[in-house]
């Protein structure tokens, strides 16, 4: 019987021939990751020190840390913070990347996102490196058991394809095409499994458009998310790796939990409204009816790629964000911010009276520029449960990089398609 | 240590309370209260939007039950460490968002999938859990609902009241050993 890409990573990682579904096993991953946070990191470091008495790491390569959140005070809490993390990571030897961006983008970045490798780290959306033929897992303090053992116990999941034909219509991208699916198939469509994207729709995605899709999977139900390496991922592994990699594929006749169809043509830009992703929740832009916006985002790990940026800029060139509102973007990566740069983007976004900040995770979670009481936001960020990005009196609408430019421009949510007739 | 000492091994409570799907815990205690962990703020804040007395109403052993999809969200650790304080032994549903249930199952609470059960119950109902078998008996309805019994591994970590207890018993070293 044929095997998932899925299945033959776990399998590698568990130093089985195969695994089947439903098996609970523990599984060595190629790395294991953190960014630093009060509550998890500082907790694992005493845990591993005090608690278990550890001292010396036998490969410490499999640990990788970041420093992508609370960047943007720089106050002495901050510091003190991330002192610990440093302090932490010299100790151990292991490699410690700090302020170079979102940890999920830096990972490919600095190559350990490598097509065939299974990653693990506390947060849930480690899953967008399956753009590149990677498992990424969420495991939440469960990564304990990945940094002490070196092995964590888990549920081999089922696979449920996705066969994706078309391409986006003009207007309309990955982030369009997640929600798509959650309204469809509800937010457990996907419970406990892995998402597999396939077909010819699959392979129109750019790299970028890919990570921004599968970084997004926990809002179906999904443990992950993944494509099959194609030759622009395996381009951009062999560009990027730290190490040699041998890539993995689905058999033609792997056994899948189900399969859906998604035609990308036929999709609209889509807006989720204020409290979680869930279908009911979700609904077309040009429904969503009057709502003012007093601020726009464009950024976190499921977007601020170069694409959204290119996607913000399109919508926003020659034209101005509206009078009371403030659109703030933030690429995802210093070398996404760089490039951006390189390509007149951000120019064109600050001529339209966006404010560009550094490359952090700061937004996304209310750190930076918190939203006030009764403010209304439209924001790519990855979550919109009240309080998110700052007032638990704030709404929160997600939507992709066009629908917040095309916001951010006549003041209210609106279809971007409206804007760039 | 931390963690919770670990469950009997039937669990005789009642059902505290039954809530739909998708349900979002961080509601329990209400998203301004998200970051306390202070036992009585958060005995203060339980349950607030949906029953003012449950705190005082719930009994040691008793249970919640819920829909599909338990747990959706963003969830954080304060809402069910209030539930923990009041005696709430288990939470028993249609089905469990992954997250949600990686993550409480690492504190040690029995998270116990049956199908069909947030239909079988009322509020108030006793019932007897075997957890490690995933069946519910509900006596004064005649019902027995048996669900998918959790993972050998979900099982000791439930028994040593948390993974990271488990994971002391079985890795704690002398300080001169090696990680791997």
């Amino acid at each position: 019987m044929g095997r998932t890409i899925t299945e033959k990573i776990l399998a590698r990682a568990a130093g089985r021939a195969e695994v089947t579904p439903g098996q609970n096993l523990p599984f060595a991953p190629d790395h294991m990751i953190a960014y630093d946070f009060p509550g998890y990191t500082d907790v694992m470091f005493r845990q591993m020190h005090d608690d278990f008495g550890i001292r010396e790491l036998s490969d410490p390569e499999r640990y990788v840390v970041f420093i992508d959140h609370m960047l943007t005070k720089g106050d002495t809490k901050e510091r003190d913070i991330h002192q610990v993390t440093r302090d932490w990571c010299d100790f151990y030897g292991v490699t410690l990347h700090e302020a170079r961006g979102i940890g999920h983008q830096v990972a490919a970045e600095y190559g350990y996102a490598l097509p065939g490798r299974f990653l693990i780290h506390f947060d849930g959306h480690i899953s967008g490196l399956g753009a590149f033929g990677a498992l990424g897992w969420g495991v939440r303090r469960d990564l304990l058991e990945g940094w002490v053992t070196g092995r964590i116990h888990l549920d081999v999941p089922a696979s449920v394809r996705f066969e994706l034909t078309g391409a986006f219509p003009d207007g309309v991208d990955n982030r369009d095409l997640i929600h798509a699916i959650i309204a469809r198939l509800g937010a457990d469509g996907c419970s406990h499994q892995v998402m597999e994207f396939t077909g010819p729709g699959a392979a129109s995605m750019s790299i970028g458009r890919r990570q921004g899709l599968c970084g997004m999977a926990m809002f179906t139900g999904a443990v992950s998310a993944i494509f099959n390496p194609d030759e622009a991922a395996l381009a951009y592994a062999r560009d990027h790796a730290r190490t040699e990699f041998a890539p993995l594929s689905s058999d033609p006749d792997a056994e899948y939990s189900s399969t859906h169809a998604f035609d990308l043509s036929e999709l609209a830009p889509q807006v989720v409204l204020p409290g979680s992703a869930r279908a009911d929740n979700t609904t077309d832009a040009a429904s969503v009816g009057d709502t003012a916006i007093t601020k726009a985002f464009i950024g976190s790990c499921a977007s601020g790629r170069i694409e959204d940026i290119r996607a913000a800029a399109d919508v926003l060139r020659g034209r101005k964000v509206a009078s009371g509102v403030r659109l703030n973007v933030v690429p995802t990566s210093k070398e996404i911010h760089r490039q951006a740069e390189e390509e007149g983007l951000l120019d064109t976004l600050r001529d339209a009276g966006a404010d560009i900040a550094t490359s952090s995770c700061d937004f996304c979670f209310g750190y930076q520029k918190p939203l006030g009481a009764g403010e209304n936001c439209i924001s790519t960020g990855v979550l919109n449960i009240s309080g998110r990005m700052g007032s638990t009196d704030a709404n929160i609408y997600m939507g992709s990089a066009y629908t917040v430019a095309a916001s951010a421009i006549t003041g209210h949510i609106t279809d971007p398609r409206e804007v760039r007739r | 240590m931390t963690g919770y000492p670990p469950p009997p091994d039937v669990i005789e409570g009642r059902v505290a309370w039954i809530f739909g799907d998708d349900f979002d815990i961080d509601l329990i205690i209400g998203v301004e209260n998200i970051k306390y962990y202070d036992a009585d703020k958060l005995r203060s804040v339980c349950m607030r939007a949906y029953d003012p007395g449950f705190a005082d109403a719930v009994r040691p052993g008793d249970v919640l039950v819920g829909g599909r999809n338990f747990g959706y969200g963003h969830p954080h650790y304060p809402p069910m460490v209030a539930m923990r304080n009041l005696g709430i032994a288990a939470v028993i549903a249609e089905s469990f968002s992954p997250g949600f249930w990686r993550g409480e199952t690492y504190n040690g609470m029995p998270l116990i999938t049956v199908p069909g059960v947030s239909t079988a119950v009322r509020r108030w109902d006793a019932i007897s859990l075997d957890w490690r078998a995933a069946r519910l008996r509900v006596p004064g309805r005649g019902t027995e609902l048996t669900g998918t019994p959790p993972s050998d591994r979900a099982v000791q970590v439930i028994q040593a009241g948390g993974s990271l207890n488990l994971l002391l018993s079985e890795h704690r070293r002398a300080p001169s050993e090696t990680a791997r």
